[in-house]
């Protein structure tokens, strides 16, 4: 048990942790005094009440209270609310502050090997593919997504009103209501649209280029910079597999293929020889289901399989060499 | 004192770490030939026993162990570094959190749809349903409780800071007060809120 001063301390460092203080003597003596066992106790009994209040964002009680708290905007929207109409929105209670309250972002995300479907409330699904991340935050006037890794389809729901924009890197693609896949690549983005049509163009300093139209499949891809490629065909087979688990590698040169399963694999698979990577291979294959892969590597590409702790290598079979 | 700082987890990290740290008393003594990963490791160290005995609170103490080691993987993947340690944990026990939050919907789904077809497929809503939250509806009840139960002034800091994301200097604008004063306010609702869940336990 705490002691009332360690309690209090331990609620003023977490205070501060969230100040944005980076003052170093200060960060010298948290170092001091988060190592301490009864410190570290009371200092976690905080992140739960900080962490766990988070839940009830939706909570009546607390929409309520937030409703009647001050807000900034106050100051420069003019005319100011009628007191009346305020007062209205009030009784409206939940449904005023969903429709006018600030819009608050909600972070949807996967892990190696993980997929999930969200739902939003304005009708459209998400699909997150592995290792995946998106911030998702609905306003009056715009739907919007941020795609911080991996990738995911869009389903969107029509709202000619609303549009919905997903930003990755600094590009944008904006759909009124549509299906489209949108990929963070190595060395950019990758859009593919499967449904409808969907503009693509560079958001932030990038914004002076003119966005791109592109319809149902058609793709385009765009650079860390947002500088938006020529419309290609649309990764449809690819798009397909995924959201049914499967990965369909059509004739595509092994290390291709490898580097596609390796982004639903904690172990990656790895070529004892680069050369080997111009093999090509066919096939079907469920997502996580490692032995089915191997063993089709064996028997088709004559390459054995060598499973480390961290890595799997590949090693052709004695006599396949070339 | 920085505005961003409520918004921990948000956006990709552009610059590799470690950052540019001079001089004796830099926030964090990192060797200047250490890598991104022993940092992360270091950091991840000082906070795991501390992490796992706090997740043991929200799941089964296998989910827990797992969750642990994939917090650690987020860290490192996500590249956001912060040199300051606390700002760290923070960082590190929010994503914690959002995993067990995930865990407990992902079970909840699986357990309101024994047999559903195969291609249905797991939905979050952006509403929770009743089952669907990381904190029972008795831990939720007394926190209702404890926010209402807040000072005037400490209830408002605390709703702006943890419900409307805004920072400090953000919020003493708008309240007209200190700095200072937001975060000592932010300390009180805090200790309020922590005591008020002990005592449940």
């Amino acid at each position: 048990m705490s002691t009332p001063h360690v309690k209090s301390t331990a609620a003023e460092w977490f205070a501060r942790a969230r100040s944005g203080d980076t003052d170093p003597a200060r960060e010298q003596s948290w170092l001091e005094w988060i190592d301490d066992e009864g410190h570290q106790q009371a200092y976690e009994k905080c992140e739960l009440a900080w962490e766990l209040s988070g839940e009830l964002r939706r909570s009546p009680a607390i929409v309520a209270l937030l409703a009647a708290a001050p807000t900034a905007r106050a100051k420069w929207r003019v005319p100011a609310w009628p007191v009346g109409l305020a007062a209205s929105l009030l009784a409206v209670g939940v449904f005023g502050w969903r429709i006018l309250g600030p819009p608050t972002s909600t972070q949807y995300s996967t892990g190696i090997g993980e997929q999930r479907t969200v739902a939003l409330a304005d009708g459209s699904t998400v699909f997150l593919n592995t290792d995946s991340d998106v911030r998702v935050q609905l306003s009056r006037r715009v739907r919007r997504v941020e795609l911080a890794r991996g990738e995911a389809l869009f389903s969107v729901s029509h709202d000619p009103g609303r549009p919905f924009e997903v930003h990755a890197l600094q590009g944008v693609t904006t759909a009124i209501g549509t299906q489209f896949d949108v990929e963070l690549t190595r060395g950019g983005a990758a859009i593919s649209v499967l449904e409808g049509t969907v503009t693509v163009g560079g958001s932030g300093n990038a914004a002076a280029l003119p966005p791109v139209a592109v319809s149902a499949g058609n793709g385009v891809g765009y650079s860390q910079e947002g500088a938006v490629s020529q419309l290609r065909p649309a990764e449809v087979n690819r798009i397909q597999g995924w959201r049914t688990q499967r990965m369909i590698f059509n004739d595509i040169p092994l290390d291709a293929a490898l580097a596609e399963y390796n982004r639903y694999s904690r172990r990656p698979i790895v070529l004892s020889n680069p050369a080997l990577g111009s093999r090509h291979i066919n096939g079907v294959f469920h997502i996580g289901d490692e032995a089915a892969f191997l063993s089709a590597l064996d028997q088709g590409l004559h390459l054995k399989a060598d499973k480390g702790d961290v890595q799997t290598v590949l090693e052709p079979t004695p006599g396949y060499e070339q | 004192m920085k505005p961003e700082t409520t918004q921990l987890s948000a956006g990709m990290a552009q610059s590799a770490y470690p950052p540019d740290i001079d001089g004796p008393d830099a926030a964090v003594p990192i060797p200047a030939d250490a890598s991104h990963r022993s940092y992360v490791t270091m950091l991840f160290n000082r906070h795991r026993v501390s992490l796992q005995r706090y997740l043991m609170r929200l799941v089964s103490p296998d989910d827990a162990a797992e969750l642990v080691q994939e917090s650690y993987y987020r860290l490192l993947r996500h590249g956001e570094m912060l040199k300051i340690d606390a700002m760290a944990r923070s960082f590190l026990f929010q994503t914690a959190t959002n995993l067990a939050r995930d865990l407990y919907r992902r079970r909840a789904s699986h357990r309101a749809a024994l047999h559903v077809p195969i291609e249905d497929e797991e939905i979050i809503e952006d509403h929770l349903g009743p089952d669907e939250h990381l904190a029972g509806e008795q831990t939720r009840r007394l926190l209702e409780r404890a926010i209402a139960d807040l000072p005037e002034d400490t209830r408002t800091v605390f709703l702006l800071h943890r419900f409307r994301d805004l920072t400090y200097p953000q919020i003493a604008q708008i309240m007209r007060l200190s700095g200072r004063t937001v975060a000592r306010k932010m300390a009180e609702a805090i200790e309020r809120l922590s005591a008020a869940m002990s005592e449940a336990t």
